[in-house]
């Protein structure tokens, strides 16, 4: 018994001691692969998460990034971070006839598709034509030579000239003409014209090599890329400060301790409005004090934004303007300089002015009231969402000096999304989508235009974000105006009108310009946008630009 | 027979219920996916257009069939060994994903749970028969381990050994640096697997340990004092024979009986390890389909949980008939 004990023990130890040298063998073979820079994989998050499967559709929702810019190309490269003229990708130039109904396009000669077919006016004629593209008002797309593409709408698409020229994939039409169903297709060899091919792709990762057919010589010069899936954003953090991971978009709220390694520098480009949604119109039947203009008003002037973004949002945020053009970008949109910013600091008065010449009076208690009815709103945002939950609890408090009562709590997902599509809540903490060229018209057009909301009970329509149901005759003209132009000066106009309207109304009240912050590797790589050339929006994840970005990239020699 | 047929009975009975709620809850749920979807690209910060909206709405739009004919589909669909598609990962199988994530999670928390459990139950019998020494320390001390929160354990375990020593990996399954390709047959993977396995197996016998330790030191205190044990020592046996064949033999039946249950819910994984160490297991999956409400694969999900715990509780319930014939007489 006692000996076949020893040896049960004894076999243990042995098979421990095997495992033990396994993992150290493993420890040794894992650790660098990076020799020399020359040849160096760019190790890129791929920001989706794992179990990655192979999909490069991108018309499917679960894409994978390397397909939308680095493989898939439109006809134009946008800038959303500044007031650039659109750079030529596939197309050379285009132009506008004088109603803005039809667009000319001259592509570029010579391009070929990555498997060596080439790319012509047919192939982006076929694009435009193609079923998940096809636009409302698309009266025909033409190919009349190799390189002009003519289109036909019935409407002027000036406004829309980023969603057809900076966000059409091209598709190769000896390749997708045979596609039978392109919603379950994925795609898992895509031809596409841009400076990479597909390699290889695993649960945890994939890869992309040099496109050796790309137009321009001696571009991509980073020939292998991986996509690595990481689920927790420590993780990732992590892997940058171990000097593991070259490029990221990902929200650290101490950036320093992931730059202090030498190896990663970061790059902060606010673009997105963080605000208030407020359920504004009663017309269409939003209830609550927030219904009132006045406590609108009120609650913005008493917000001290300088606080929040300071504590919620740890100082990266950027000034919002009420105007909700983004600044510097958007500067000659602005009608009056008056609107540039928002108040940074609260001015508990000014609400107390306001809220009395609107009939309310502050009670014993220190809050307003109105006919007995004290202001009791109730705010939400999405739990797990800190910097919006600490924010979310500020407010509470600043508004709570001003004698308004705003109860704060967090509600699951589902919840906070149920209740904005169809209008049954008060305040929610939340997002609105910036523009992706420097103009705010597709926020005043999504998010502002009776047309983009619907009664209190049903969805907003689809790809509308009206949440406010915000409803003002004077708004919708200068949308239907500005919708109609390509003259500045008309536009300019149109927009004065409408911001007076929006910076007194407030169906949305602004809070701050949300931070994207970009990770990347300057010690072993070149060519990433700058503060002072910011010539892409520079997260990995940003379609369009992540490919733009990689074409820029050079190793450090 | 008769105990068997109708052990048997209840559990078809209990499959068929649990398959049941298993289509029935998720639809309770309420959102939308495509809404969902929306929300989180929004709040990503990715580009939506109406091409976009458009497209995801086709892809993801309700089923407008009634409740009932959803119902006898899903069961159609299930019998064929269907389980549909998944959305979040659309258009993947959900089959495959389960098959993907079942051997990561089945030996990773499987062994982990089989160490938790030999280490608990030797060193529980051990203290309880030394009991009153000062080996009775490890109790309290093993129970606080148990008792920190599982996710903070595992962060600061990667803070101190992986990113401060950076002796173990800060994430996966295995070295992605390394093996680009994917999973192989190699020495050189299996490994690295090895190697990346230990951090998070580390947690969780550290976590769990505690409970085995407890309930087997107790059973052995109370066994100690039986009176074979007595006979036993009167008889002038050594006592590590006492120990081996008399005292924790006994005293291991109730731990034994739990440890076929928790056998069972290896399969649903560990969600925070799974999350924390983005380890490629069944956790991670249901975390996921809960979030982005995938019916489909939250639905597989459960449904391999079930089974297997099912399958734990039938086999510890036949094993029990066979080795105590109260248990048959008593049903």
């Amino acid at each position: 018994m006692i000996r076949n004990a020893k040896r049960r023990a004894a076999l243990i130890a042995i098979a421990g001691a095997a495992i033990l040298g396994l993992g150290l063998s493993g420890c040794a073979s894992g650790g660098d692969d990076s020799g020399d820079s020359e040849g160096r994989t760019l190790r890129v998050w791929a920001g989706s998460q794992t179990p990655i499967e192979a999909n490069f559709n991108p018309f499917s929702p679960s894409v994978l990034h390397a397909a939308l810019g680095p493989i898939y190309e439109p006809l134009f490269f946008y800038n959303k971070t500044a007031d650039d003229a659109p750079a030529p990708m596939l197309g050379e130039s285009f132009e506008y006839n004088a109603d803005g109904t039809v667009i000319t396009v001259t592509l570029k000669d010579g391009v070929k598709w990555s498997d060596g077919e080439d790319f012509t006016a047919a192939d982006a004629a076929f694009t435009f034509n193609y079923e998940p593209n096809h636009r409302d008002g698309l009266i025909s797309a033409e190919a009349p030579d190799d390189t002009t593409l003519v289109l036909t709408y019935e409407a002027p698409q000036f406004t829309n000239e980023f969603q057809i020229l900076g966000t059409t994939w091209m598709l190769p039409e000896h390749i997708w003409s045979e596609v039978d169903d392109y919603t379950t297709y994925t795609d898992e060899e895509p031809v596409g014209t841009g400076p990479y091919v597909v390699d290889k792709v695993t649960d945890a990762s994939y890869t992309v090599v040099a496109n050796e057919n790309f137009r321009d010589e001696g571009v991509p010069a980073i020939k292998k890329v991986q996509y690595i899936g990481i689920d927790a954003n420590q993780s990732a953090q992590d892997l940058l400060t171990a000097g593991e991971l070259d490029w990221t978009g990902m929200f650290v709220p101490n950036p320093d301790s992931v730059t202090s390694n030498g190896v990663i520098s970061m790059l902060n480009t606010p673009q997105d409005p963080t605000v208030l949604y407020t359920c504004a119109n009663a017309e269409l039947g939003c209830t609550g004090p927030q219904t009132d203009v006045a406590v609108r008003q009120a609650l913005n002037v008493a917000i001290d934004r300088g606080t929040i973004k300071e504590k919620a949002f740890v100082g990266l945020t950027g000034d919002i303007s009420p105007t909700f053009a983004l600044l510097p970008r958007d500067q000659k949109w602005v009608a009056d300089p008056a609107n540039e910013v928002s108040p940074q600091s609260p001015d508990a008065a000014a609400a107390a002015r306001i809220l009395e010449a609107a009939g309310y009076t502050k009670g014993g208690d220190g809050f307003y009231a109105k006919d007995g009815t004290p202001i009791e709103l109730s705010l939400i945002s999405v739990d797990g969402w800190t910097d919006y939950n600490d924010a979310a609890k500020l407010i509470s408090e600043q508004a709570a000096e001003a004698g308004i009562k705003v109860n704060a709590s967090t509600v699951q997902w589902q919840e906070f999304s149920d209740a904005r599509q169809t209008g049954q809540y008060q305040l929610i903490m939340g997002g609105v989508i910036g523009t992706s060229v420097a103009d705010p018209f597709q926020i005043y057009k999504d998010w502002f235009a009776g047309e983009s909301t619907s009664q209190v009970g049903e969805e907003v329509p689809s790809g509308r974000w009206n949440f406010s149901r915000y409803d003002n005759p004077i708004v919708n003209e200068a949308v239907a105006a500005a919708a109609a132009t390509n003259d500045e000066a008309v536009k300019q106009k149109a927009y004065a009108a409408l911001q007076t309207e929006i910076v007194r109304d407030l169906p949305y009240i602004p809070l701050v310009i949300n931070a994207t912050q970009t990770f990347f590797n300057t010690k072993d790589f070149t060519g990433w946008p700058t503060e002072d050339d910011l010539y892409a929006f520079p997260p990995a994840w940003g379609s369009v630009a992540a490919g733009y970005v990689l074409q820029h990239l050079e190793p450090v020699k | 027979m008769r105990f068997y047929a109708r052990r048997i009975a209840f559990y078809v009975v209990t499959l068929w219920a649990t398959i049941s709620l298993n289509f029935l809850l998720p639809r309770l749920l309420p959102g939308d996916p495509a809404d969902i979807l929306l929300a989180k690209m929004q709040r990503a910060g990715g580009e939506i257009n109406e091409t976009t909206v458009r497209n995801i709405k086709t892809l993801l739009g309700g089923d407008s069939s009634s409740m009932w004919d959803q119902y006898v589909a899903y069961w159609g669909r299930m019998l064929q060994g269907d389980l549909g598609i998944s959305i979040t990962k659309y258009p993947a199988p959900v089959t495959d994903l389960i098959a993907a994530a079942l051997p990561w999670t089945v030996i990773l928390v499987g062994l982990a749970t089989v160490i938790s459990f030999v280490l608990g139950v030797g060193i529980g019998a051990w203290v309880g028969w030394r009991r009153g020494t000062w080996v009775d320390h490890l109790v309290p001390f093993t129970t606080v381990l148990q008792s920190i929160p599982y996710f903070w354990l595992a962060l600061v375990l990667v803070a101190i050994f992986s990113v401060a020593l950076g002796w173990f990996p800060i994430f996966g399954g295995y070295d992605v640096w390394e093996f680009p390709e994917g999973p192989e047959w190699s020495w050189a993977f299996i490994g690295s697997a090895v190697y990346h396995g230990f951090l998070p197996a580390l947690t969780i016998v550290l976590s769990s340990v505690g409970g085995w330790l407890l309930g087997m030191r107790n059973m052995m205190v109370s066994t100690v004092s039986e009176d074979y044990i007595v006979t036993a020592e009167a008889k002038g046996l050594k006592p590590a024979r006492i120990l081996r064949t008399y005292a924790t033999r006994n005293a291991a039946i109730p731990s034994i009986a739990g440890f076929g249950i928790s056998l069972g819910f290896v399969v649903a994984g560990s969600i925070v390890m799974e999350q924390v160490f983005t380890y490629p297991g069944i956790g991670k999956l249901m975390i996921q389909s809960v979030q982005n409400s995938d019916y489909a694969l939250m639905q597989g999900v459960f449904l391999v949980i079930t089974i297997a715990v099912l399958a734990a509780n039938f086999i510890m319930d036949i094993v029990y008939g066979f080795i105590d014939p109260r248990a048959r007489h008593n049903v």
